[in-house]
């Protein structure tokens, strides 16, 4: 979003016996930089879908929920779940989706970005990712989706192997169910 | 050790959209003098001090090195939360309750007009591996939210645009909102989109500001001309996976609510709550967290708005300080301005604002996205 600047708001000070000055801004960065760790999980998803072109995920049989992206531990009773790895088609729905507007910095984007969650079936989890090869105005919740990858040599594992996901080909319902 | 945990001391910079006559410092004195003066202390008898800040807003690192002189913390027991402003409170409250401190300063501040791109702070937020990669702007998260609570709970999105019109013109009535307007549903209706459904007008401005109280033990508090008590008290983080999220719900909320109206021992939240201020950093956020509180059906608390019922002269009056999007955004600290209001609301101090019979108020936080972590808060008179 633009910051709303208000310049009435701006008020002059007063320096001692010298005349009101216009207040000054120092300017400052973060220059910054990190390095990220996929960790174990990370890294067989991402070799998976390269290699594969397919999901994996990792399941709980206590909570009865199956991690997208996987986990090596679940976030409720906290079991090791390091050795209970899945494959998991990537098809799904979409869960939830959005129609942005602005850029990263608050400026109006030429072009609307369709972004979307979408909710892999057999899982309990999904992926933020672009909706390709549909207008706006045609998304509907609950439509399933199906994965569009890169192609297998342009593949680097990681998530812009992901191009996006497009409306699926066959339209068999699924029945969704979670939790 | 205190049973009871007061507010005795309320002190509030006027949020605004720039103020750069002013530096952070200088804005959080002005504050806490002003609440060590309505508390009728002075910060020498201030046994501990907590800060609710985060880096990232600051523009500098290790920000608990910033924090001491202003507060009148020099040589005293400091610390610094960087997290939502409820759980700034929600540690003083502690130190109190655990006899650590029977008078404690609690602070939290935004200079919102100091950072460029809050954008890349948000980004910076999201996980590094599998959800900045997409490189869009990070509200995206609220449209998607707002969309699936619309869905779900059968929400209208002109109801999402009648909190706007109630909040922006509540605001007028508040002699410190900048943002007071009379805006129509269908002005705001007819807003730029920002993140659809999510609207521009649907998005609290930006504002600097800063909070101070003064939270004292019950034996203290009823040394002070104005206690208002914490009755009870609550915060909640859900999971940060976005994979993982409700989206339709405010979980965290739920729980914060249930754990502060438990303390509290409120039964039936609807018939004992008399007013709330709540969270509306996006127009959507206040319905949700109505419903999460238990103040409002599920998919009720869209028709109560346009019904008129969460007005100053409503059933529940709800954000009669104009909100955040009559305040303007604070980040964390936007927290501490709901409850300021909160406690001007119990003491009969908001003038043209006041609600009739403000005895039992609540408070509904949110850290913003992309967190799932929030706060709530009981305020009462007696």
């Amino acid at each position: 979003m633009r910051r709303q600047r208000d310049n009435a708001t701006t008020r002059s000070i007063a320096v001692g016996g010298l005349a009101r000055v216009e207040p000054r801004v120092w300017r400052g960065a973060m220059p910054v930089q990190f390095l990220y760790t996929a960790g174990a999980a990370g890294e067989r998803f991402f070799q998976t879908l390269k290699r594969k072109g397919i999901f994996t995920a990792t399941h709980c049989e206590e909570c009865r929920l199956t991690y997208l992206p996987p986990r090596l531990y679940c976030e409720r009773c906290f079991a090791d779940l390091s050795d209970t790895w899945r494959d998991v088609t990537p098809v799904g729905r979409v869960y939830t989706f959005t129609i942005v507007h602005v850029d990263r910095e608050g400026g109006p984007l030429s072009s609307p970005e369709l972004v979307a969650f979408v909710r892999i079936d057999g899982t309990d989890g999904g992926l933020v990712t672009r909706l390709l090869e549909i207008a706006p105005e045609d998304v509907r919740i609950d439509m399933s989706v199906e994965i569009t990858l890169a192609p297998p040599r342009k593949r680097r594992g990681t998530l812009e192997d992901i191009l996006g996901f497009r409306p699926a080909r066959s339209v068999a319902k699924r029945p969704f169910t979670r939790r | 050790m205190s049973e009871g945990v007061a507010i005795v001391g309320v002190g509030a910079a006027v949020p605004r959209p720039l103020s750069r006559d002013v530096s952070y410092r200088e804005m959080i004195f002005d504050a806490a003098t002003r609440a060590h003066t309505d508390a009728g202390v002075t910060h020498h008898e201030i046994d501990s001090v907590v800060s609710v800040c985060e880096d990232l807003h600051e523009g500098t690192s290790i920000t608990d090195e910033y924090v001491p002189d202003q507060l009148g913390a020099v040589l005293k027991p400091v610390q610094t939360i960087a997290g939502d402003g409820v759980q700034g409170v929600a540690t003083g409250f502690m130190l109190i309750r655990t006899g650590i401190a029977d008078l404690v300063v609690i602070e939290s501040h935004c200079k919102s007009s100091n950072i460029l791109r809050h954008g890349d702070v948000l980004e910076m937020a999201l996980d590094p591996v599998y959800d900045r990669p997409l490189r869009a702007n990070p509200h995206y998260i609220a449209g998607m939210e707002m969309r699936r609570y619309l869905h779900e709970s059968g929400t209208t999105e002109e109801a999402v645009a009648a909190v706007v019109s109630k909040n922006r013109a509540h605001a007028l009535d508040n002699p410190v909102a900048p943002f007071g307007a009379r805006i129509h549903t269908d002005d705001v209706l007819a807003s730029s989109p920002l993140c659809e459904p999510l609207r521009v007008l649907e998005m609290s401005p930006y504002a600097d500001g800063a909070v101070v109280f003064v939270l004292a033990s019950e034996e203290r508090a009823r040394r002070c001309p104005r206690p208002v008590w914490i009755r009870g008290i609550g915060w909640i983080s859900d999971s940060p996976w976005l994979a993982m999220r409700e989206w339709a719900d405010a979980v965290y909320a739920s729980l914060s609510a249930q754990m502060a109206y438990q303390m509290a021992g409120i039964a039936s939240p609807a018939e004992e709550i008399g007013f709330a201020e709540v969270d509306d950093t996006y127009a959507y956020k206040e319905l949700q967290h109505l419903e999460a509180a238990q103040l409002a059906p599920r998919g009720r608390a869209g028709v109560m708005t346009l019904a008129g019922e969460t007005r100053r002269d409503g059933r529940l009056p709800v954000n009669c300080s104009g909100g955040s999007l009559g305040m303007g955004y604070c980040f964390d600290a936007s927290a501490l301005y709901r409850i300021a209001e909160a406690a001007r609301q119990i003491r009969g101090e908001s003038g043209r604002a006041q609600v009739a019979h403000a005895t039992t108020g609540l408070v509904i936080s949110w850290r913003g996205v992309p967190t799932q972590s929030g706060g709530a808060v009981v305020l009462n008179a007696d």
